[in-house]
């Protein structure tokens, strides 16, 4: 069909939000990477490529993207492993299967302040309920945000917990479209369960499992929120990723081109890495 | 395979514990911070107990009687709400029409939503504090909406844009022959059949934006136009907090989420699924 004059205005009013809203953003958020400015009301000054060579020689940059890159892939690793253990195990036919798995979902639904701060108040250095658990194991006193490799182990875990959901429910979908003839036949060959979920279960799971990395990916990667109300970044820079050095330039020391600069270049990098991925990893199986 | 009766008896025993592993592990945490929320005050620094013994409400009292935490419950909602309006209306007319008829640049569109989808948070904030500065809006709840509906909008677009490519064209043709203008045919046929996939967009971009913590922070600073998941994070701030109540505003922040994923977890799981499903 064609387009009609007052389709073409909705479309037209809905672009020009999409404009407004997303494009307008992303342009203005390029400028200000090439622009110098210690304030967000003063116009700036253009200074080229500035921003980025002084970003590009700062060792925190180099440092946070390792950090960034680290949490991104282990935690996505650990979301895909528990996710389809999950999946599989609320796959079988069980009473209060729903309740089962409301609640293995529920984690994904708690906004991350929440999170955050309940893990916090078990993590509580005196009282907190781990904190005692761990003192009354007789492992001495757990400040877990004193210690760099236990503060990065414990965001990890803790966005493991937030996030796993996500990869349990795709994959319980991939599960439904896995025709039970297949197990059937796989039966009949003689193989035992190891050997049909690797060739059966695996196999099926594949276009569900490759978007499912590619999202979590894009999300793990870009996720500021649960480390900074965690973190901080800290100890001693311990959990500072792209994310937390962009805000922190921007909104602390008011550099704001440079804040500008390392978004920019972590979209360029995440991009990058997507491309990557879905190069070695095409959607259609040829 | 062995029919051995007492294999099979365990196996259904190591299942069913497997399950309960399953849901201790994630509602664990969130059932700790509701009983931490019903402790009386006088107890909340003696004991751990897993089983609350007794149950009050002085901390849910204090926390909205001395914060300003009614408030910045009413800021979420209006904003929550205002996310969700324009996402619905926004990603409707573009997935539709874009769906439906021939575009020029639909690749484009199409392709920006899926580009969109990958900007890192800070690449939207960083530029919407900039521009909102020299519109004078920040510290206003409509910033907020305009940077939450950045993030709804590609997720709207893409999910309804796959929604109604699946719909059946000949619905619309049927009724349209029934004399149906293609106004009546939209709004009669084609909008009831999308409900579910409307419902969806709307229940993500609710939690998207009821959730959201990094856009407010950086728009938001005076504490009568927070939301509340600033608010319950600079309690934390406060020297003189105390656990007990900021458990009680977490617990507040999370069951509007958990009632409407209660109310729609059909949609919900629906939405999470397709979305890895259609790729």
């Amino acid at each position: 069909m064609t387009l009609d004059w007052r389709l073409r205005i909705s479309l037209i009013a809905g672009l020009i939000v999409v404009a407004a809203f997303i494009v307008l953003p992303a342009i203005q958020a390029i400028l200000l990477s090439f622009e110098g400015t210690d304030s967000f009301v003063v116009p700036a000054t253009w200074v080229g490529l500035a921003n980025f060579e002084r970003v590009l020689v700062m060792p925190e940059f180099w440092r946070d993207l390792g950090t960034g890159l680290t949490y991104a892939i282990v935690t996505v690793c650990l979301q895909l492993v528990l996710g389809t253990i999950f999946a599989l195990i609320l796959n079988v036919p069980l009473k209060g299967q729903a309740l089962f798995r409301g609640v293995a979902i529920l984690p994904y639904v708690v906004p991350t302040v929440v999170v955050a701060i309940s893990f916090q108040w078990m993590l509580d250095g005196n009282i907190g309920l781990i904190t005692q658990i761990v003192r009354n194991l007789g492992l001495g006193r757990l400040i877990w945000s004193d210690d760099p490799w236990i503060a990065l182990m414990t965001v990890t875990l803790i966005s493991v917990w937030m996030w796993t959901p996500f990869v349990t429910t795709c994959v319980l979908a991939g599960l439904q479209t896995i025709p039970d003839n297949l197990y059937a036949a796989a039966r009949v060959d003689g193989a035992g369960p190891w050997s049909r979920f690797w060739h059966v279960t695996f196999p099926g799971l594949r276009s569900v499992l490759i978007v499912v990395i590619i999202m979590r990916g894009i999300w793990m990667f870009n996720k500021f929120d649960i480390i900074w109300l965690m973190t901080r970044g800290g100890p001693l820079g311990a959990t500072e990723h792209l994310p937390i050095l962009s805000y922190s330039m921007a909104f602390r020391q008011y550099d704001i081109g440079g804040g500008a600069a390392v978004a920019t270049l972590s979209f360029l990098i995440l991009s990058a890495f997507v491309a990557l991925f879905i190069h070695l990893f095409p959607l259609q199986e040829k | 395979m062995t029919a051995d009766p007492f294999k099979k008896a365990l196996l259904r025993v190591l299942q069913y514990a497997m399950a309960i592993g399953l849901m201790v592990y994630s509602g664990f945490p969130i059932y700790y911070m509701m009983v931490s929320s019903v402790r009386p005050p006088q107890e909340f620094l003696k004991t751990n107990a897993l089983i609350p013994t007794k149950i009050s409400w002085d901390f849910y009292r204090t926390l909205t009687s001395r914060t300003d935490f009614v408030q910045q419950f009413m800021n979420s909602f209006i904003v929550a709400f205002g996310t969700v309006a324009i996402t619905i209306v926004v990603s409707i007319v573009i997935a539709y029409i874009v769906a439906r008829y021939k575009v020029r640049g639909k690749t484009i569109i199409v392709g920006l939503m899926l580009y969109a989808y990958m900007f890192p948070p800070l690449f939207l904030a960083i530029p919407l504090v900039s521009i909102f500065a020299q519109l004078g809006l920040t510290d206003t709840l409509v910033s907020v909406i305009v940077a939450h509906v950045t993030i709804s909008l590609p997720l709207g677009v893409w999910f309804l844009w796959g929604f109604f490519k699946a719909m059946p064209f000949e619905l619309e043709e049927a009724a349209m022959v029934d004399g149906c203008t293609r106004a009546a045919a939209f709004l009669r046929v084609v909008l009831p059949l999308s409900l579910p996939g409307i419902i969806t967009v709307g229940t993500f971009s609710f939690l998207l934006s009821w959730s959201d913590y990094t856009f407010a922070v950086v728009l938001l600073s005076s504490d009568s136009v927070k939301t509340i998941p600033l608010g319950l994070a600079s309690l934390l701030g406060t020297y003189d907090f105390r656990w007990g109540e900021v458990m009680a505003g977490a617990t507040l922040v999370a069951l509007p989420l958990f009632l409407l994923f209660t109310l729609f977890s059909r949609y919900f799981i629906a939405g999470m699924a397709a979305g890895a499903l259609k790729g």
